[in-house]
């Protein structure tokens, strides 16, 4: 049986390790700045993820378009079908999808990649070398996610919304200047402050929870595959709270204002 | 030097050290027997800093290795050389790139000085040719000589620890290997630590002796000293090899 005062220790163990982790990382973004290691990490983490990001939001925005056609047909409101998408699309779903979606790759990855380091003692010889691991290893990937992922889920939000216009124009007869001034208007500064912090914060969470779970990796092969489940399931579930904490704190701060 | 004053090592309740006293003099090379398991590697790991003693202290050169913080352990460490078991080496650079990696990290040299460092370096241990392969490419042997070569990148290492540098290695890579640590602590002058449970191996790269039996130090002292002790452990282990 599993002792109470056990199992929460446990969890204030690993919150403040992550803590630490963080905390040096972000000193070393500042104080041994690592441009080469951070322009890789941009390529590695957001470049390889373009197709599948594009991919998901594309199919994203013709499924809401399609599910709002249908919805506001009956009451004649297909002419703010425009608004409609482009405000779920960046302040929601554009984000979420693609962090979601880059977790599963970016994710999995790091921690398969540092997990296997880890459990080969890759690790303890950069140690060894007087290189700390958060540095060379961490540190560039953290600010890759921050960097990339905006980039990407704002690209992705665009092909999301294009990707409404067809189902708008074909499907629920919509004129394209019609959908495009709906689009325009849900342009707002609330609305685009979210796509923009959203996928920061997630970039964020989605690297430093891989590259914790892959620095902290024992037990050969079968280790890293718990670990890699771990972390991806962890970085879904903080993606999908974050997400919850974020549109709550810009809502309060823009009130209902769309 | 190094020095090992009353090294107490715990996980738990469970002692992996218990009270080690050793010394081990400038330019010589102490090997470190027992059975696996016995808490061999956890010394060299003390003498790393990446593992802190529940009590007792690691003397380098003077210097009190278990009360340095981690910043002045990185820069303690960059004097220090580590052969792990299977190499640890970086599987997504080359052979080149492993061996360049400690340049790279801590000094400002050129490329071509880099290359021309790592080229020597690599004919050091007869691996020259194999500059641009990746470690998957390479044997076991190989491997532990990329290895031994990436740490002694630095210019000047003035330690040496390796960790059961012939396992699973065939007799005549194995020789090969010792002579190669043997011709590292002669020609750099380097105090070495290696761990193992092979005796031929031992005899081969040693100067001193040291025999760890549950947590403590049973033995230690030159291969006479060793030979003519009296441990029945010590007299069961030799007679097995032999």
């Amino acid at each position: 049986m599993i002792d109470p005062f056990e199992f929460v220790l446990g969890i204030l163990g690993t919150v403040q390790s992550f803590t630490l982790m963080v905390a040096r990382a972000f000193r070393y973004l500042v104080v041994h700045f690592r441009f080469r290691e951070s322009l890789l990490e941009m390529d590695r983490l957001g470049v390889g993820s373009i197709p599948i990001v594009f991919l998901a939001n594309l199919f994203a925005g013709l499924d809401m378009a399609l599910q709002f056609s249908v919805v506001m047909a009956p009451y004649g409101a297909t002419n703010l079908l425009g608004k409609v998408v482009a405000t779920s699309v960046i302040r929601d779903m554009g984000p979420v999808l693609a962090s979601l979606v880059m977790s599963a790759r970016v994710t999995a990855g790091i921690t398969s990649e540092l997990g296997m380091m880890s459990t080969t003692q890759q690790i303890e010889a950069l140690l060894v070398m007087g290189v700390d691991p958060v540095d060379r290893l961490v540190a560039p990937k953290i600010l890759a996610g921050m960097v990339m992922l905006p980039v990407l889920s704002v690209v992705g939000d665009f092909l999301g919304v294009l990707a409404g216009l067809a189902v708008a124009m074909f499907g629920a007869h919509v004129p394209a200047p019609l959908y495009w001034s709906g689009v325009r208007t849900a342009l707002t500064s609330p609305n685009l402050v979210n796509g923009i912090a959203k996928p920061f914060v997630f970039g964020f969470i989605l690297v430093s929870i891989g590259c914790f779970y892959g620095l902290r990796t024992t037990g050969g092969a079968q280790g890293v595959g718990r670990a890699t489940t771990k972390a991806v399931v962890y970085a879904a579930i903080w993606i999908l709270i974050a997400n919850f904490l974020i549109s709550k704190l810009l809502i309060d701060i823009w009130g209902w204002s769309l | 030097m190094i020095r090992l004053e009353n090294l107490t090592v715990a996980y738990g309740s469970r002692v992996i050290l218990d009270a080690i006293n050793l010394e081990i003099p400038t330019g010589k090379t102490m090997v470190i027997l027992g059975e696996s398991g016995s808490g061999k590697t956890t010394i060299l790991k003390c003498v790393l800093g990446t593992l802190h003693p529940v009590s007792g202290r690691v003397l380098a050169n003077g210097q009190d290795i278990s009360t340095l913080k981690e910043e002045d352990l990185l820069r303690f460490r960059q004097r220090m050389g580590m052969v792990f078991q299977e190499g640890a080496l970086f599987d997504s650079l080359t052979v080149g790139e492993n061996v360049a990696f400690w340049l790279w990290e801590h000094t400002r040299l050129s490329d071509e000085e880099i290359e021309t460092r790592v080229r020597t370096l690599l004919r050091f241990v007869g691996l020259e040719s194999s500059i641009d392969s990746k470690p998957s490419d390479l044997s076991g042997g190989m491997r532990r000589r990329v290895a031994i070569a990436r740490a002694m990148a630095a210019e000047d290492p003035a330690f040496m620890l390796y960790d059961e540098p012939t396992t699973g290695l065939d007799p005549f890579t194995s020789k090969s290997i010792c002579d190669l640590i043997r011709r590292v602590q002669r020609e750099f002058t380097t105090t070495n630590i290696v761990v193992t449970h092979d005796l031929t191996d031992a005899y081969r790269v040693g100067d001193l002796f040291t025999f760890i039996k549950d947590a403590k130090v049973i033995a230690t002292g030159s291969r006479q000293d060793v030979e003519h002790s009296d441990d029945p452990f010590i007299k069961t282990f030799l007679s097995l090899d032999s």
